[in-house]
């Protein structure tokens, strides 16, 4: 293989596909990156066996090959070249990739391509189309709700449920749940449900930041990858088998209390009461009062710790229904106000231990689900 | 520093209490506890029961025999909390620095209360009697530089005085005493220590540190003669700045059978969420211990994504560390603690309303528990098969 490129180009390309390039793994050359020529690009890919991202850069083809480098040495490597053209150089026998910039020599020692696994390439032909942005907000809405630990693996996913010309994404874990559902650009034939890991599609919303044309979506008829074909990029992950639990049954039919509050405000308000409740198992006390004729309803966010003090951030609220007192994890309530994006959410709730739901105002697709918090002994 | 410790200890609690609302009963053999034909055992005896022998933890048929007349009350634990508090609440004015040591016994920390209050014997002698006159109970006190010997000296000061024992004077005061009056010697050691010809807690401090490493282990010969010594440097830990909330036993016969293990563990997890319900703290962190046979002692713990305070997932994390961590050999000792304490907030759970029926049913348990006494609700695997005689 012989071939040059940007410096720039590579150092971008690399920085896209090393985020799945295996940390530990037993297979030592999960650890590696794959470059190859790939009809007059260069192709950069790398896996964990979860997750496969490939990645395609501008170049200059003078002989076709490729070959695997250790990711931390190449990677670090090109960061660290000055701006301008890489001409890399393989010796086949040795698999000693040498890497020239400017007055830059190096040599990166390799192993075989042949014992990278193959990632599998998207199948155009069912392709389901979206638009880049309109997924990347859903992504930002319902990843942070996945569960982090994996005492439950079906909660470390996405649910993803197509279904004639809409995706629905839900994410819960445990004890809260995000939805989201956006319009496809063609519709599916049939409903297809599949549950994606959610680191998966946290790269997908990294990686898809400067894409403009609708991004295809695959799912292999196995049912056991998705294949997220982008301008340039390939994401591939495996599918988690099993059955997501019924979400719709536990968004709340009906409610008793619904507060309209500004979004901003109440975001600082969280904030200010997460100074304390972060001392105080990030408990916030949020006291929704209805206002009268001369009076407009309130909304009180509070935290109390014995260490450090207490507060309490007191806003302006359309409330309907009955006043009512509920605990919440204040973290989780930054994290959906973080991403609600819309100028008003409304925060609906019946009883101090039933889930409250918030919504953006003007926004039907997106409902944000919260367990609360259950203070004190008896 | 030297620091002023009181221990209060109130007498015969739960009969003293009865005799409040009983007081044709004064001057007569008393107690209370569960009843005979039940296998109840005696919780309380009254200091004229105790001349025919009565003593807590007797099965009452036992206390029947040793005094006929013994007159038997049912307890009514929710009672007795409410008076213990209003003696803590007295306590609590003294100073802030007052750690409830059981339902029936306090430590204070009064270093540095002399201007305010005089003498500690002064304070002691007029805590006497405000517990007596305002609250009508009647009460032990000991004073000392550390909890260790302010507890001794209480014993010592029973029924219904006040014993203090100059600083300096720890080990001559100590030196007498059978070594069971030590805090932390059970039967187990005991009976080493007699097999070593120590009966008294001097005759420790005596005996060769050799021998007592060679029986107790370099920690636990340390330590025994640190006690010994009347040296302790415990704090007195108010329940603001409790660290950890912890349980462990020691075996007589060093343990080696899983499913014994097992059901102590459970045991012990039970006694761990109690105290964490009672004081409404939540853990994030639980931690095991295990002492082996030759007194090498481990600890293990792990955090959780979110705290606890029900029985069943501290036993389900205690368990889990055990056998992660247990390597087969016999067990002298074993120990859960639940550490990284809080507010008791609990996160709801979206999937599992169950979890709310079990925290229900905990709670419930629990206050049987406070009313009918801890042995009176147990889980079936708990239930020891009875020996056979």
């Amino acid at each position: 293989m012989r071939v040059s490129c940007l410096q720039e180009n590579l150092a971008k390309g690399l920085s896209i596909v090393s985020r799945a390039v295996a940390a530990r793994s037993t297979l030592p050359v999960l650890g590696n990156i794959l470059i190859e020529t790939d009809q007059s690009r260069l192709k950069l890919a790398a896996t964990n066996l979860e997750i496969g991202i490939s990645c395609w850069i501008g170049a200059r083809v003078d002989e076709d090959g490729g070959t695997t480098v250790p990711a931390r040495t190449f990677v670090d490597l090109i960061n660290a070249l000055p701006q301008g053209q890489v001409d890399m150089d393989l010796a086949v026998k040795t698999q000693t990739l040498s890497v020239r910039c400017g007055r830059f020599a190096n040599n990166v020692k390799g192993v075989d391509k042949e014992e990278f696994p193959i990632i599998p390439k998207p199948d155009e032909h069912n392709a389901i189309h979206i638009a880049p942005d309109a997924l990347r907000q859903m992504i930002d809405q319902v990843v942070f709700a996945a569960a982090a630990d994996e005492s439950r693996p079906i909660l470390t996913g996405v649910l993803a449920k197509f279904s004639g010309k809409t995706l629905t994404l839900a994410a819960a874990d445990g004890f809260r749940l995000s939805v989201r559902t956006t319009a496809l650009e063609d519709g599916v034939d049939e409903p297809l449900e599949v549950i994606i890991p959610a680191r998966a599609l946290a790269e997908l919303g990294r990686i898809s930041g400067d894409q403009v044309d609708p991004i295809s979506i695959t799912v292999t008829p196995q049912r056991s990858q998705i294949l997220f074909h982008l301008t340039n990029i390939d994401l591939v992950s495996q599918l988690i088998d099993g059955k997501f639990p019924d979400y719709t049954a536990i968004i709340p039919k009906a409610t008793t209390t619904k507060t309209i509050v500004d979004t901003g405000l109440l975001l600082k308000a969280c904030k200010a009461a997460n100074v304390f409740a972060r001392e105080a198992a990030n408990i916030v006390r949020v006291n929704i009062v209805p206002g009268d004729e001369l009076t407009p309803g309130h909304i009180t966010i509070g935290a109390t710790s014995a260490e450090t003090g207490d507060n309490a951030g007191d806003l302006d609220a359309s409330v309907t229904g009955t006043p009512i007192e509920i605990a919440f994890n204040v973290k989780y309530l930054i994290d959906v106000l973080n991403v609600a994006g819309a100028n008003q959410v409304s925060l609906e709730t019946s009883h101090p231990s039933a889930p409250g739901i918030l919504r953006a105002i003007g926004d039907d697709a997106f409902t944000h689900v919260i367990m609360p918090m259950h203070i004190g002994g008896r | 520093m030297t620091r002023t410790i009181l221990h209060i200890d109130l007498d015969a609690f739960f009969v003293s209490v009865e005799l409040l609302d009983r007081p044709d009963l004064r001057g007569k053999p008393v107690a209370v506890g569960g009843r005979a034909d039940q296998r109840g055992v005696i919780a309380s005896a009254s200091y004229e029961a105790r001349k025919f022998g009565v003593r807590s933890a007797m099965p009452t048929r036992t206390a029947l025999q040793l005094c006929p007349a013994l007159i038997l009350l049912p307890g009514r634990h929710d009672i007795y909390s409410q008076h213990s508090r209003e003696v803590i609440s007295m306590l609590s004015e003294i100073t802030p620095q007052i750690e409830q040591f059981s339902i029936d016994e306090a430590f204070l920390d009064v270093t540095g209360t002399e201007l305010r209050y005089g003498s500690a014997d002064k304070l002691a002698h007029w805590l006497h009697d405000r517990i007596r006159n305002e609250l009508g109970l009647p009460c032990s006190i000991g004073i000392a530089s550390n909890k260790l010997v302010a507890k001794i000296a209480t014993e010592q000061a029973k029924p219904n005085g006040i014993c203090r024992v100059p600083f300096g004077q720890e080990a001559a005061f100590l030196a007498p005493l059978p070594v069971r009056a030590l805090w932390g010697v059970g039967p187990k050691t005991a009976e080493i220590l007699k097999s070593m010809g120590v009966e008294t807690i001097g005759q420790i401090i005596q005996t060769r540190s050799d021998t007592l490493v060679r029986h107790f282990g370099q920690r636990g010969a340390a330590d025994l003669i640190r006690r010994a010594s009347g040296e302790d440097e415990s704090p007195v830990e108010s329940a603001q700045s409790i660290k950890q909330v912890s349980q462990e036993t020691t075996f007589t016969r060093d343990v080696a059978d899983v499913s014994s293990l097992r059901s102590v563990l459970l045991e012990l997890s039970e006694h761990v969420g109690a105290r964490l319900r009672e004081d409404q703290l939540s853990a994030r962190t639980i931690a095991i211990k295990i002492r082996y046979g030759d007194f090498t002692t481990f600890t293990r713990q792990t955090t959780l994504p979110q705290p606890i305070d029900l029985d069943q997932p501290i036993f389900e994390t205690a368990w889990s560390l055990f056998e992660a961590n247990w390597n087969r050999r016999p067990i002298r000792l074993i120990g859960v603690a639940a550490r990284g304490l809080g507010l008791a907030a609990r996160q709801l759970s979206l999937f599992e309303p169950r979890s709310e029926r079990i925290d229900q049913l905990t709670r419930t348990v629990d206050q049987i528990r406070h009313r009918f006494g801890t042995q009176s609700l147990q889980r079936g695997s708990l239930i020891r098969p009875r020996k056979k005689k």
